[in-house]
């Protein structure tokens, strides 16, 4: 899928290729640094981004046998909340701060079902229960400012849940919230994918997370999926020279290091991505054929893809 | 928050004491009194002036000093007197109270005119951001701010009563209040009152509504499946109406005080605007003070009503 911002300094190609699957209760984790797409792709999915400037220009998201990239918006609505729900970054900002948490949950369910106030009252507060959210029948009379950053992150998440969604897209809802809170998210995420066999796509920058949560992950960077592997195969035996960069990067209590390694470099500028592969600029075994050909998304080993010039079109490691 | 209600109608009082004082003595300075009317016609009969103008001054009151005029105005006043008009011959609560529905009804529905069509404008404008639409509604504010309503009237005068025929030239007090002849004739009036201020409540809001249409939390109205309008008409509509009551309100003030006046004088609708106009060209002391009492309270009172509205529309808001 590519999405496309037209605006007047030029094409901000955010979505530049991003291609994945997501199965039944697994748990897909969204990889990057900021600005490679990784949120756009999430907004992508439901068509949330704002639109002009932004088009979807090429691509399908297939759910349930919908294209939602292509249909009419009317249809995508119906499954915006319902089938598939969202959890934002920013609970603080991503809530209506002139409703109560009561109101903004119980317009969800009513979106999508009749039910009377009572009945959607009392499922809105079931919900806050399944957070942990103390005193619910009370919280549901609170406006967003009279909560905790962690009580709203928490909520917002109840919200999602408000239609038993089959699909959670979950866009790094630990970044806002402190160590302990983080902890009780990313608990409550855990136990809805084991309890209602959830699907999460799980977007985020962190990659202690992403151990802790997801089956799969997606490594994206400069608007494309550079890798895909179980999480296990990416933490341990990652293919891309990014993806690898990446790991380098993660501290290790064990050892004493003077100074946290780092990539050389900054992201690419989306307005003006570089030719060929997006990150042969920043790149250790950057070749001849990384500046001028975009390498393909290739197999490398069962359910393990790359897209790099190291690896030939059957994957294997040719340099 | 009722000790806030009860602090805030006290500084109100005291606000209007002022004022009345200032009003009191600016009226007194001026080398003008209510007798020289009186004179004008008495000496054209061939009558004393001088004994004339002590008998009068005398019955009234305002051969004594001035300090002691304004303990026994201020005394009157406490006791519910406003005094007596000499212009109109009556009692000032009576002049106020035969003509104060003449403002309200212009000033009304002038409001309702400009609140309905700028707000409605403004979203329309904002939806269509950069669209032809939005730049119709653009250059219509515009031209609208640009134009006093006093040209405005004039001007509807000319087409529509002077060359067309639609209308009268002249206010109609004939007309029962509550009958469509005389909304009819209001048509003119709320239109030279209302359009500057329609115009702009377009703009405020438009820029209200563009503010809030690119926050986060709308975003997730949308992705909750909430239809358009929904996202529109209550998650966006409702953070972005914060500003626009502050503007309103503050331009009630302005209505009430500097507009009405002369849309009333142009079209000739007996008002406040009028009665206060007439009142200061005939130094009719009581009557310019009771009307600018009035309208500071109103004022004062508009503004206390936007505080209290601000706590029901922002829950974060709250005066303790």
């Amino acid at each position: 899928m590519k999405t496309w911002f037209y605006t007047r300094r030029g094409i901000v190609k955010a979505v530049n290729g991003v291609d994945f699957d997501l199965r039944q209760g697994e748990c897909l984790c969204l990889v990057g640094e900021s600005g490679c797409g990784k949120s756009v792709t999430a907004l992508s999915l439901l068509r949330l981004f704002d639109s002009p400037p932004g088009k979807i220009v090429s691509g399908k998201v297939m759910f349930a046998g919908i294209d939602l990239a292509n249909c009419p918006v009317e249809q995508v609505r119906r499954v915006r909340g319902k089938e598939i729900a969202m959890v934002f970054q920013n609970a603080q900002s991503a809530l209506n701060p002139v409703f109560t948490i009561g109101d903004q949950i119980m317009e969800q369910i009513n979106a999508h079902g009749r039910y009377n106030r009572a009945d959607a009252r009392k499922k809105a507060r079931l919900l806050l229960e399944e957070m942990n959210i103390p005193q619910a029948e009370n919280a549901l009379n609170m406006y967003p400012h009279q909560m905790s950053g962690g009580m709203k992150q928490r909520a917002m998440i109840a919200m999602g849940l408000s239609c038993d969604p089959s699909i959670l897209i979950a866009d790094e809802p630990t970044t806002a919230v402190d160590v302990t809170i983080r902890a009780q998210i990313m608990f409550i995420l855990q136990e809805l994918k084991t309890r209602r066999n959830m699907s999460i796509i799980f977007i985020t920058h962190d990659l202690s997370l992403v151990r802790e949560i997801g089956d799969r992950a997606a490594v994206i960077y400069g608007g494309r999926v550079v890798e895909i592997a179980p999480v296990e195969t990416i933490l341990t035996d990652p293919a891309h020279p990014y993806t690898r960069g990446l790991i380098a990067c993660l501290p290790d209590i064990s050892t004493n290091l003077k100074r946290l390694p780092s990539i050389p470099g900054n992201t690419p500028n989306p307005i003006d991505l570089p030719e060929g592969c997006t990150f042969h600029p920043r790149c250790r075994d950057v070749m001849d054929v990384c500046r001028s050909t975009e390498p393909a998304l290739v197999n490398i080993a069962g359910v393990h893809k790359v897209a790099c010039h190291l690896y030939d079109n059957a994957g294997a490691f040719i340099a | 928050m009722r000790s806030y209600i009860i602090k805030r109608l006290l500084y109100s009082v005291i606000i209007a004491w002022g004022i009345l004082t200032i009003t009191f003595i600016l009226l007194r300075v001026g080398p003008t009194s209510p007798v020289d009317r009186y004179i004008l016609n008495i000496a054209a009969k061939g009558q004393d002036v001088e004994s004339v103008r002590q008998a009068i001054e005398a019955r009234y009151g305002l051969d004594k000093p001035i300090i002691e005029q304004y303990l026994l105005y201020m005394g009157n006043l406490l006791q519910g007197k406003w005094g007596w008009s000499f212009s109109a011959s009556q009692p000032v609560m009576e002049l106020i109270g035969s003509h104060w529905i003449y403002s309200f009804q212009l000033i009304l529905l002038a409001t309702i005119f400009a609140i309905i069509l700028g707000v409605g404008l403004g979203i329309l404008s904002a939806v269509n951001q950069n669209t032809k639409i939005d730049y119709a509604t653009s250059i219509f504010s515009f031209i609208g701010i640009s134009i006093p309503g006093f040209w405005l009237g004039l001007m509807l005068i000319l087409v529509f009563a002077v060359y067309l025929g639609v209308f009268k030239t002249f206010y109609d007090t004939s007309y029962p209040i509550w009958s469509l002849e005389n909304l009819r004739q209001l048509i003119m009036p709320v239109l030279a009152l209302g359009t500057g201020e329609l115009a702009g409540y377009v703009r405020y809001t438009r820029s209200a509504m563009l503010d809030n249409l690119r926050k986060e939390f709308v975003t997730t109205a949308r992705a909750k499946g909430l239809s358009e309008r929904t996202v529109i008409g209550k998650h966006v509509l409702r953070n972005a109406v914060l500003p626009l009551v502050t503007i309103i309100m503050f331009d009630l003030g302005s209505i009430v005080f500097g507009g009405a006046y002369l849309t009333e004088i142009v079209f000739g609708i007996p008002g406040l605007g009028q009665v206060s106009f007439n009142a200061i060209f005939a130094n009719d002391y009581a009557v310019v003070i009771a009307v600018t009492l009035i309208g500071t309270f109103m004022v004062l009172f508009i503004n206390l009503a936007t505080d209290l509205i601000y706590t029901y529309l922002d829950p974060r808001i709250r005066y303790d």
